[in-house]
């Protein structure tokens, strides 16, 4: 196939995978999905190769969909038209349990299984047995509790299986939210069957699957470009988990990378590392794999596609029954996308950036702060109705790059800044809350050649009702780390505002009662810098001084710039400041 | 006698109605100095009318005016020094945005620049809260300090958003009258006012950029006004908006945002028209080529469909306004869209463009890419000797050997076939872009016509149509003065919005019906008022709603009815069932529905429409070997537009060719010209489109 053929029709399945994302993203009725986006299409061959996502959330996507692909094959080996399959088991393929995949098999006329389409969406509750999404405490899937769905048939000959969906609306809270969401799902697949079936009969059957073929190698071809171009390097990189339920003194977790240009492949190993914890950060197969994957492209990846065929070329080594890899049931994995998976992401991603200059980039910031909690209770403003969903209030967290600033809103390394944030007017339309404050804090950025994201203030709390509030952030101890001399971004830090106005410091994680009048306060992680702060054009230094990103002290003590009262640029002291050696100055760490 | 004139990048389009005669005229455009162009366009109107500039100037009534003023000064950042006032403790709004990213493995992009700066940009003690009762007083001693900061920092446009106005003006209304009275001298745009939306973002940014362009667009506006009127004009002046409509110009001057997106506005309400002249289609699929890209707008049932997601510059990385406009896509793919092949051997066409300066290989301008119309050139759809009516001759040595050398060999293909593939994938992705519009409209191209306007439009137009199952094309006479031509047609009109929320469990009959009748009152104010003398006048309800929880409401019609009864209300309700079928493939019959917002909009015609009127072809024509992919070289008729006789059944392949465009009749197409000068192609199937997956385009998403 030419590559005019192959761009056409790579064009068309794309075309197809973003009508899947417009139909979740507007009918749904969470949050999480129409305000935030935390939701992926994409299609898969019928022998389960990733050939084409729509651009979304890369933690939800890169390894998955083929996962979930085959383990439904295993239970209902004959894939007949009309049916349609909910799977969210983490010890069968999929991300983490909160995620609802939705699977449908593309059959052609003749009755063969030709593709599958999918559409996964992050679920407002899934039962567990605390309103929150991210059981980071569980000592296991009994004590998260949540409903687990292991290729289970929801719908035959187009027509919905009650049986499933009414166990579902008893065990989800909210259960009208959850099912406006399910119809969402299901309209995004049959509109994702239904074009694929339209492209087969257009143009044969037999040309999409040379398509698929000559796509997934030419993707290939792409990725063993990019890493060709790579110095060879054997990386063996460390990083650190804050303290948490489950790892009293945090979790230490080792990486081992190889880059192998003449090869043109690319190692990730991850089986160094402890067996499954007795909470809820525990890995998916999905999301351990994915993470390195994130790490890799976000380092090299410019211009490749993400699927299957670049994908051979980075082999990822995970155990069995292993916390940063495989896990064994009943090991809880509720927040398998963020907190180890975000640490396996940035440092892949810092440990490529020590290579060489332009390749790799500086870490993210951890999450999940209360900026972006799971909020629950009763909405007296609707005659003491329940609600329960994600809000998403500003999480900035982005890297510096080698050749920029950080993208601000990257929420964390997993989702790659495709998360949404709600508008305040959104969030409080939609819960009984008042947000209070909601800004950047001065000083938190990742200092260094290009800067990271500093960290933001979001400050908000029920109005007249209580409310429970589940976060569970990483990056309180350990911050996001700068690459290549750059610094480290702020850390996260959580408090508590009682109705005089008194502020107390809260833990990490875990659910926090708010009663009527009082507010949680969440400072969210900065990011990690790139190259030397001394080494920042004194001009953008200068700007980021006049607009409030950073302290003219800052810019003395760590940029080495002087500025005059009328922040114009004193030369010659900084001339002076920057030949003074590294060590005379503070370390270029967020204060 | 009436005129139009669109001002463009690179041409000033000046259309002329005169007692029942349309005529077009092209001067360049003069960045510097607009209104010069549009005088320079009178002046090359007079002189092929052999009158003196004034004497034409004399005898017009009425001048609509299309403009990119304020949209460049936006995206170059050349409008007036901005302040931005809100809420306390929550200044970054601007920056912070609403997420979301694009090309996320593309690490060189920087994050966008806050529109106004975070410098200049101050907190006001006060809050309202979402059901608009007031949380903390307005503190009008501190708004009084910041109005001097704001003349200290020398400040010339202030933009004020604050937190739920919309549900409560109180503080916004008197933060604006401090500032009336404290900084008399400064203009101000308060965020309620403006762009009653919810989501502080967007209604944020459509008020700093209002707010940014007043001092500027008064200027021009006021300019415009007076050198007119100098060189004779005594008519009226209207502009066209971003809604589609034309406004005065006094109106604009005062809300200039009204403005912006006016460009693209135009081309479907001039397709709409043709396509009500020249087809019984339902549907209308307009779109309009350009050098560097390719809109497209659906019109169903004659109406021309609205958004409030119109970025200004590239998704999220541009801005939002949230200020309703009319819903157009577009795409990087036009006739000065370059063509490449990447290291994988993949060809892209787009999204970088030769634009005009140095623009395609063929124009011997110093451009080296190959481009669409290269492609074209090399194909034979172009006459290298009768480019804009001969006054330029194309390279045609210098395109083959650009596309031999960056296309064929590459790509292992002659150099037809190299060309034919640039012009298949450039059509694939316009076709995307269509494909995308129409299925969230839920429209089924089979159904439409497609109108194909701009001056590159005939290199595809029948292609496209066969690869989307459209049973006619049109290319319009004014096709390639899309716009100017919309401008003459446009109605006088504009719409007015009040947010108020009711739910069908405990639908607020006497809420709504206040809320329509006070509409209505302001519908009618406009049409007594500025649409005085109208030929005829309209309005038309509509409500915006969802169901519960869903944030993303969904537009329903509700016809010239401004008020509601139960049975009303049972349409309203099907109705909303319906349309969201439509856009999701689900409804769910059996859930309430939320309404969130009830809208009108009056319309005021303020002339009847004029149709052109074709002379009748003599019949001549010329012969020229074109290559057309899947069947290769035919010898294909070429047709001078106005040679085409009336009426005439013709056949494929065809070349139709005017000064200003070249239209491609693939092999099979039937097409014919029409009494209006409209040239109507039924697309066929044709052995083209068999053999191929006609179409072809684009760049694999990860593929940039």
């Amino acid at each position: 196939m030419d590559g005019v053929r192959m761009a056409v029709i790579s064009n068309r399945l794309n075309v197809v995978v973003e009508a899947m994302m417009n139909t979740v993203f507007r009918s749904s009725r969470s949050g999480v999905l129409n305000s935030a986006h935390d939701f992926s299409c994409c299609i898969v061959s019928a022998d389960h190769e990733l050939v084409m996502g729509a651009e979304s959330l890369p933690i939800h996507m890169m390894s998955g969909p083929d996962l979930i692909s085959r383990a439904v094959l295993r239970f209902h080996p004959e894939m007949r038209r009309g049916d349609a399959y909910l799977h969210n088991s983490p010890y069968n393929g999929n991300s983490h349990a909160a995620d609802h995949a939705m699977l449908v098999p593309v059959v052609d006329d003749a009755g063969v299984h030709r593709f599958s389409v999918l559409a996964k969406a992050h679920q407002a509750d899934c039962g567990n047995s605390k309103p929150t999404t991210y059981m980071t405490d569980a000592r296991d899937v009994y004590e998260e509790g949540t409903l687990l769905f292991d290729a289970c048939r929801v719908q035959t000959d187009y027509q919905d299986n009650d049986d499933i969906l009414r166990m579902l609306r008893l065990r989800v809270r909210v259960p009208d939210q959850w099912w406006g969401d399910y119809l969402a799902l299901i309209g995004a697949v049959r509109l994702g069957e239904r074009r694929v079936l339209e492209l087969g009969d257009e143009l044969g059957w037999d040309v999409l699957q040379e398509f698929v073929d000559e796509w997934l190698a030419y993707s290939e071809g792409r990725m063993r470009a990019a890493i060709a171009e790579l110095p060879a390097g054997r990386l063996s990189l460390s990083t650190r988990h804050d303290p948490f339920p489950g790892i009293p003194d945090g979790l230490d977790i080792k990486i081992g990378v190889e880059v192998r240009p003449e090869r043109e492949e690319i190692e990730v190993d991850l089986t160094e590392n402890v067996d499954c914890l007795p909470n809820g950060l525990n890995l998916t197969e999905s999301t351990a794999a994915t993470a390195a994957l994130i790490g890799v492209f976000n380092s090299i990846g410019e211009g490749v596609p993400p699927n299957a065929g670049s994908l051979r070329r980075v082999r990822v080594r995970l155990r069995d029954g292993c916390a940063v890899g495989v896990p064994r049931h009943p090991h809880s994995c509720s927040a398998a996308t963020t907190n180890l998976a975000d640490r396996v992401t940035n440092a892949v991603q810092r440990g490529m950036a020590e290579l060489a200059e332009g390749i790799g980039l500086a870490e993210c910031g951890a999450v999940i702060p209360a900026a972006a909690a799971v909020v629950s209770g009763v909405d007296p403003r609707s005659g003491g109705r329940p609600f329960v969903n994600q809000i998403f209030l500003a999480v900035t967290g982005g890297a510096a790059t080698p050749w920029s600033d950080a993208w601000l809103t990257i929420f964390h390394v997993g989702c790659a800044g495709m998360l949404r944030r709600d508008s305040v007017e959104i969030a409080e339309m939609t819960h009984p809350i008042r947000v209070s404050r909601q800004r950047l804090v001065s000083d938190t950025e990742g200092a260094g050649r290009f800067r990271g994201a500093p960290s933001a203030e979001v400050e908000y709390g029920p109005v007249g009702t209580s409310m429970t509030v589940a976060y569970g952030s990483d990056g309180a101890v350990h911050p996001a780390l700068g690459v290549r001399g750059g610094g480290a971004g702020g850390l996260t830090r959580h408090l508590r505002r009682d109705r005089s106005g008194e502020l107390t410091e809260l833990s990490s994680q875990g659910l926090v009662e708010l009663a009527d009048g009082e507010r949680i306060v969440s400072i969210t992680a900065g990011g990690g810098g790139y190259g030397p702060a001394v080494d920042r054009d004194p001009a953008r230094v200068q700007e980021d001084v006049r607009e409030g990103w950073i302290s003219p002290r800052r810019a003395r003590d760590v940029y080495g710039v002087a500025l005059r009262e009328d922040l114009s640029i004193d030369e010659a002291a900084t001339a002076l400041l920057r030949a003074e050696p590294a060590s005379a100055r503070p370390p270029s760490q967020a204060s | 006698m009436r005129f139009a004139v669109d001002t463009g990048g690179t041409f000033t389009d000046l259309v002329i109605e005169d007692e029942g005669h349309l005529s077009v005229h092209k001067s360049s455009t003069v960045p510097a100095d607009p209104v010069q162009g549009i005088l320079d366009a009178f002046e090359v109107a007079a002189a092929e009318r052999g009158c003196a500039r004034r004497e034409l100037l004399e005898r017009g009534t009425m001048l609509v005016h299309g403009t990119t003023r304020g949209l460049n000064a936006v995206l170059t950042r050349k409008v007036a020094r901005t302040a931005f006032l809100t809420t306390e403790g929550h200044p970054d709004i601007l920056l912070l945005r609403e997420g979301g990213r694009r090309d996320i493995f593309n690490q060189r992009q920087p994050y966008p620049e806050p529109y106004v700066p975070r410098s200049l940009t101050f907190e006001v003690p006060e809050r309202v809260g979402a059901q608009g009762e007031v949380v903390r007083e307005l503190d009008e001693e501190a708004v009084a300090g910041l109005a001097a900061r704001l003349r200290r920092e020398r400040v010339e446009a202030v933009a004020v958003c604050l937190l739920w106005s919309i549900a409560n003006p109180v503080h916004e209304l008197r933060v604006g009258e401090l500032l009336r009275e404290l900084l008399p001298d400064v203009p101000v745009t308060l965020s309620h006012r403006l762009n009653p939306c919810v989501r502080e973002y967007r209604r944020a940014s459509a008020t700093a950029i209002d707010a940014s362009l007043k001092p500027l667009m008064t200027a021009y506006i006021s300019g415009l006004q007076g050198r007119l009127r100098d060189a004779g004009f005594g008519g009226r002046v209207l502009m066209v908006t971003s809604a589609g409509g034309a406004l005065d110009a006094g109106d604009v001057a005062a809300s200039p945002i009204h403005s912006l997106n006016s460009g693209p506005a135009m081309a479907p309400v001039a397709g709409r028209f043709f396509a009500g002249l020249d087809t019984t289609a339902p549907m209308a699929i307009v779109a309009d080529t350009g050098g560097t890209s390719y809109d497209v707008s659906v019109v169903r049932d004659g109406r021309i469909p609205w958004t409030r997601e119109s970025w200004i510059g590239e998704p999220f990385r541009g801005h939002m306004t949230g200020f309703p406009s009319v819903d157009v896509r577009s795409v990087g793919a036009g006739g000065g869209s370059i063509a490449w092949v990447d290291r994988g051997g993949l060809l892209h066409v787009g999204p970088q463009s030769a634009g005009a300066d140095p623009g395609p290989v063929c124009y011997g301008r110093g451009g080296t890419r190959p481009t669409m119309t290269d492609a074209c050139l090399v194909l034979g759809y172009l006459d290298p000797g009768y480019f804009l009516g001969g006054r330029s001759a194309l390279d045609i040595e210098a395109a083959r050997e650009a596309i031999r050398t960056q296309i064929a060999e590459p790509l292992g293909l002659d150099l037809l076939e190299a060309a034919g593939a640039v012009h298949r994938l450039a059509t694939e992705r316009m076709v995307g872009a269509i494909e995308e519009i129409s299925g969230q409209k839920g429209v089924d191209p089979a159904q439409a016509v497609l109108v194909g306007g701009g001056g590159a439009a005939g290199f595809n137009t029948v292609a496209i149509a066969r690869r989307l199952g459209c049973r006619e094309v049109i290319v319009p006479i004014m096709g390639p003065a899309l716009s100017a031509a919309g401008a003459l047609i446009s109605e006088l009109s504009r719409g007015f919005e009040t947010t108020f929320r009711t739910t069908t469990e405990a639908f607020d009959f006497a809420g709504v019906n206040a809320v329509l009748a006070d509409l209505a009152d302001r519908a009618r104010a406009f049409i007594a008022g500025p649409g005085a003398g109208a030929v005829e006048a309209s309005v038309e309800f509509s409500a915006e709603a969802r169901y519960p929880s869903q944030v993303w409401e969904l537009e329903v019609q509700m016809g010239a009815e401004g008020a509601l009864d139960a049975e009303g209300l049972e349409r309203l309700k099907k109705a909303f069932h319906e349309v969201h079928r439509d856009a999701f493939a689900v409804d769910d019959p059996g859930s309430p529905i939320e309404f969130e917002s009830w809208h009108v909009r009056a319309r005021c015609r303020i002339t009847e429409p004029v149709l052109p009127e074709a002379g009748t072809g003599d019949g001549t024509r010329l012969e020229r070997d074109i290559y057309l992919p899947g069947v290769g070289t035919v010898a294909a008729e070429v047709w001078r537009l106005e040679a085409v006789p009336v009426g005439a059944e013709l056949r494929g392949p065809a070349i139709v060719e005017s000064a200003t465009t070249t239209i491609v009749i693939d092999d099979g197409a039937v097409f014919t010209r029409r009494p209006s000068g409209t040239i109507h192609v039924v697309p066929g199937t044709g052995a083209a489109a068999a053999a191929v997956p006609a179409g072809g385009a684009a760049t694999g998403r990860g593929g940039k």
